[in-house]
C-alpha cells in the first residue's frame, strides 16, 4: 500500500500543530499562566473547574448582586462586568469590553470620570451620567471598591429609583400642604371636609410607606455614604 | 506592525474576572492597540456561563486565545503576559 504524499504533509502539519498546543499548554499550565480548566466530555457535563474554589463562590456573589460591578484598566479599559452592569447600559457582557469605562458615559461627564479613575482611592466615588444603549441616561454612583495590580473594581449603583423616591416625596410634600389650605377654607361642607380628611389621611399613610421604600433601596443606604473624589492620600 | 489592511478577529475564552482571565484580555488589548491599532475586533467568551462553547475551538485550558482570522487559526494558551510569546503565537513577529 502506497501513502498518498500530499495527505501524508497534510497529517503530519495537523500532528504537528497539536505538538505545538501541547507544548503549549504544558509551558501554561508550568508557568502559572492559566487558572481554569475544561473538564467533562460530553455535551452536558463540560464544566470549568477553577484551581483556587473560594474564588468561585466569592464570582458568584458578584454575578448576582443588585449593584453593577466593573473592572478596569488604569487606562479605563473594560475587563469584567456583571450582569447588572449590563441590565444598567442595556449592552450585551460581551459587547461591553469592545470599548473603554468612558465610552459608556455621557460626554459632559468623561473627563470627570477619566480624573477620578486616575486618582480614585478606596470608597471614594463620583456621580456621572452613562449613556445606555436605547439612547436614554442614567445617573450613577461610581466608587472604587478596589485596586489591585494595576486594575480597579468599581461598584456602580443606579441613581435613578432614590431620585425618583425623592420626587414621589415632593409630590407629596406638595399634596400635603394643598390639603392644609384647602382645610382652612371657609364654607367647606361636611362632605368635602370629610374628604380633605381621607385624603390627608392616605397622604400621611403614603409618606410612611415611602420612607420605609426608601430604607430599604440599596441607592439610599449608598447616596448616604460621603463622597469623596479626591481624598488626601492615594492608595497606589 | 500588521501591514495588510485585513481585520484579524480574535476570541478570548476566559473563566469569568480570574485574575489570569482578566490578565489575559488586559494584555491582549495592550498587544492589538500597539500592533493592530484599528484593524482588530476581540470576541471575549466566559465559559463560567457557558461551558458548553468550549468545545467550538476545542478549549482544556483557560485562558486561551484563538486567532481565527487570518487563517490559519492559532491558539495561544496563557494570560498572554509574556508579550514575546503573544506575538510569536499571533505571528506578528517570526519565530526567533
Amino acid at each position: 500500500m502506497s501513502a498518498n504524499p500530499a495527505r501524508l504533509d497534510a497529517e503530519i502539519a495537523v500532528l504537528k500543530q497539536r505538538l505545538e498546543e501541547a507544548e503549549d499548554m504544558r509551558r501554561a499550565i508550568t508557568s502559572g499562566e492559566v487558572d481554569a480548566f475544561v473538564i467533562g466530555d460530553g455535551e452536558s457535563s463540560r464544566k470549568v473547574l477553577l484551581l483556587a474554589g473560594a474564588y468561585q463562590r466569592y464570582r458568584q456573589v458578584v454575578e448576582r448582586m443588585q449593584q453593577g460591578a466593573v473592572t478596569v484598566s488604569v487606562s479605563g479599559d473594560v475587563l469584567f462586568a456583571n450582569q447588572r452592569f449590563s441590565d444598567m447600559l442595556g449592552v450585551p457582557i460581551s459587547k461591553l469590553f469592545a470599548a473603554p469605562l468612558e465610552a459608556y458615559v455621557t460626554a459632559p461627564d468623561r473627563a470627570r470620570l477619566a480624573s477620578f479613575l486616575l486618582v480614585a482611592a478606596r470608597n471614594s466615588a463620583v456621580e456621572v451620567h452613562f449613556a445606555r444603549h436605547d439612547g436614554a441616561s442614567l445617573l450613577a454612583r461610581v466608587a472604587l471598591a478596589a485596586f489591585a495590580d494595576g486594575y480597579l473594581t468599581l461598584l456602580i449603583t443606579d441613581l435613578g429609583p432614590l431620585h425618583r423616591l425623592n420626587d414621589a416625596g415632593d409630590a407629596l410634600n406638595v399634596i400635603h400642604d394643598a390639603l392644609g389650605a384647602l382645610a382652612q377654607t371657609q364654607g367647606l361642607d361636611a362632605t368635602a371636609r370629610k374628604s380633605v380628611d381621607a385624603i390627608g389621611a392616605q397622604a400621611k399613610r403614603l409618606a410612611v410607606l415611602l420612607d420605609a421604600v426608601l430604607e430599604a433601596t440599596p441607592a439610599a443606604a449608598v447616596a448616604a455614604q460621603p463622597m469623596s473624589e479626591s481624598p488626601p492620600t492615594l492608595s497606589r | 506592525m500588521n501591514d495588510s489592511n485585513e481585520k484579524w478577529e480574535l476570541r478570548l475564552y476566559t473563566a469569568g474576572q480570574t485574575p489570569k482571565s482578566v490578565a489575559a484580555l488586559a494584555n491582549l488589548k495592550r498587544v492589538c492597540e500597539e500592533h493592530l491599532a484599528g484593524h482588530y475586533s476581540i470576541e471575549v467568551i466566559d465559559l463560567m456561563k457557558n461551558p458548553r462553547l468550549a468545545k467550538e475551538d476545542e478549549i482544556i485550558a483557560i485562558p486561551t486565545l484563538v486567532r481565527k482570522i487570518p487563517a490559519p487559526l492559532r491558539k495561544i494558551i496563557g494570560d498572554l503576559s509574556n508579550t514575546e510569546r503573544a506575538l510569536v503565537g499571533l505571528q506578528l513577529r517570526p519565530r526567533s
